[in-house]
């Protein structure tokens, strides 16, 4: 099974920076947004110089409110053509097709408090969380890394939010952080999302200071599913080979190739994709197969793991 | 009739200090050597707290710092009168915790158990509360038909303390609400009842 797709009008967009640039979208049928919860995710299927990218943004927009969805994208310099055509292509008007919202980073509704910790553009998920959190009366407390030259914009970003909750720091000193670990009451529970630096310092500050791993959460951007060495996948039942670049995942390889291949969450979270390999050695990179399942080699997970063998026979 | 593979009994493990906690609070119904009840006290990295519970009014519940020996931290000892009284402690004591605290409950299960609950009521994870048993395995029965929770059963029947009903002490154990299950044994042939057994001295 395809996800499936739902077209979307761009509604509005407008640039916050000379890098960040943000989306307004609504359903281009007329009707609800798709329902989201407070983390999740839009892979935007982007057609773009004869290639087509589903690159995934997290939503900002307050999951309660099914008028619109909103995303804020970065122009990256190493950009695979998806945020540069964002940027530069996309006009107000335009119709995207979208998978539905998918969440591989929902907030845990039992906390009493809720620390975040982002940098820069990792912001985005808490945009979402924050409108939840003022909605319900939870109490949060966010800390912002971001350059000095984008201080200004994420302060408009965050400004009409109360500011005893806001904590923007423009270096990478953690000694704020370290406070804030601290003197949290019981039942808080910590998010980060950004750069995996700050992410990896941030958790691993929270354990140094008593915090267990189950109060720890944090998004990577699905970096997990990004490049490797190239191999072939073998389709035995299809009977077709397919290459699988160093920069492609094996679903989107496939996908590319014409094969319908079953996935939801494209992030190695849901288990939908799992295929039976014949032949070769998977390299794991999901959060879904157990130890043993893994030590077997016989299933894989296309849309992030990879293959270590040159081949890789797969029952499809 | 009792002895049953029922998943909810719970399964206790030895206590040992969580080297990943900040500070270390050790609860106990009754008073027992800390070294009898948890491993690694003495040599502890964090600040460790020791509650008993002296069931006299001799005790002032007033905390009482121990010099440390060799590097080990400071431990501060409190006695209680009662068990209520520890609880009522322990709320006011959950409620300034920051996370990083690591509680630990060592008792009978009633005990150990309304611990835990105040713990999760407090937003502690199951990670930062251990539990042990240490005495007599007297059970808090709950009765499924009046709600009722009758204290230190010790034997397989017990008559509930709200409706009277003659109970069958199970093995479902609720942590919830910190009390095994009690069924009413002569529901169907009423009269009937199989013997009495002392089963939880």
């Amino acid at each position: 099974m395809t996800a499936l797709t739902v077209p979307l009008r761009v509604a509005a967009t407008v640039p916050l920076s000379p890098t960040l640039r943000a989306f307004t979208l609504i359903p281009a049928d007329g009707g609800l947004a798709p329902p989201s919860g407070p983390g999740a995710h839009l892979r935007l299927h982007l057609r773009s110089g004869g290639k087509l990218l589903r690159n995934a943004y997290s939503l900002t927009s307050n999951p309660e409110d099914r008028s619109h969805l909103s995303i804020i994208v970065r122009r990256v310099a190493a950009s695979r053509g998806g945020s540069a055509f964002l940027h530069e292509e996309v006009a107000e008007g335009d119709v995207i097709e979208a998978g539905l919202p998918a969440n591989l980073f929902p907030l845990v509704r039992t906390a009493r408090k809720h620390l975040m910790v982002s940098g820069g553009i990792g912001l985005t998920p808490f945009l979402a969380y924050i409108a939840a959190f003022e909605a319900a009366g939870t109490p949060w407390e966010l800390h912002h890394f971001c350059r000095p030259d984008e201080r200004a914009v994420f302060e408009a970003l965050l400004a009409r939010l109360p500011a005893s909750r806001v904590h923007i720091h423009c270096d990478m000193a953690l000694g704020a952080l370290e406070d804030a670990l601290l003197r949290q009451p019981l039942g808080t529970h910590f998010y980060t999302c950004g750069p995996a630096a700050l992410m990896e310092a941030g958790l691993a500050l929270a354990q140094a200071l008593g915090w267990p791993k189950v109060r720890l959460h944090s998004e990577s951007f699905g970096g997990a599913a990004e490049g490797g060495a190239p191999f072939v996948a073998v389709l035995r039942r299809s009977g077709i080979e397919v290459a699988v670049g160093a920069e492609t995942s094996l679903l989107a390889a496939m996908e590319a190739a014409g094969v319908d291949a079953p996935c939801l969450c494209r992030g190695g979270a849901c288990g939908q994709c799992l295929i039976e390999v014949a032949e070769g050695e998977p390299e794991h990179r999901d959060h879904f197969l157990d130890e043993a399942e893994r030590a077997s080699n016989r299933l894989i997970m296309t849309c992030v793991s990879r293959s270590r063998t040159p081949r890789l026979v797969l029952e499809l | 009739m009792l002895v049953s593979d029922i998943k909810s009994r719970p399964v206790y493990e030895r206590l040992g200090v969580d080297a990943s906690g900040r500070r270390h609070l050790v609860v106990s119904d009754a008073p027992r050597p800390l070294a009898e009840v948890i491993d690694g006290a003495d040599s502890a990295a964090a600040p460790l707290g020791y509650w008993v519970v002296a069931a006299t009014s001799a005790v002032d519940a007033q905390p009482q710092a121990e010099p440390a020996t060799g590097n080990a931290v400071p431990l501060e000892r409190r006695a209680f009168r009662a068990v209520p009284h520890l609880l009522d402690r322990l709320s006011h004591r959950l409620a300034q915790e920051t996370v990083g605290f690591r509680l630990y409950a060592v008792g009978e299960e009633g005990f150990v158990w309304n611990v835990a609950k105040l713990a999760r009521e407090a937003g502690l994870e199951a990670a930062e509360c251990r539990t042990a048993h240490a005495g007599s395995l007297r059970r808090r029965v709950f009765c499924v038909h009046c709600k009722t929770i009758t204290e230190d059963v010790t034997t397989s029947l017990a008559a509930c303390d709200g409706c009277g009903a003659h109970l069958v002490v199970r093995d479902h154990f609720s942590r919830h609400l910190a009390a095994f299950m009690g069924v009413q044994a002569d529901a169907e042939a009423p009269g009937e009842l199989p013997p009495v057994e002392e089963l939880f001295p």
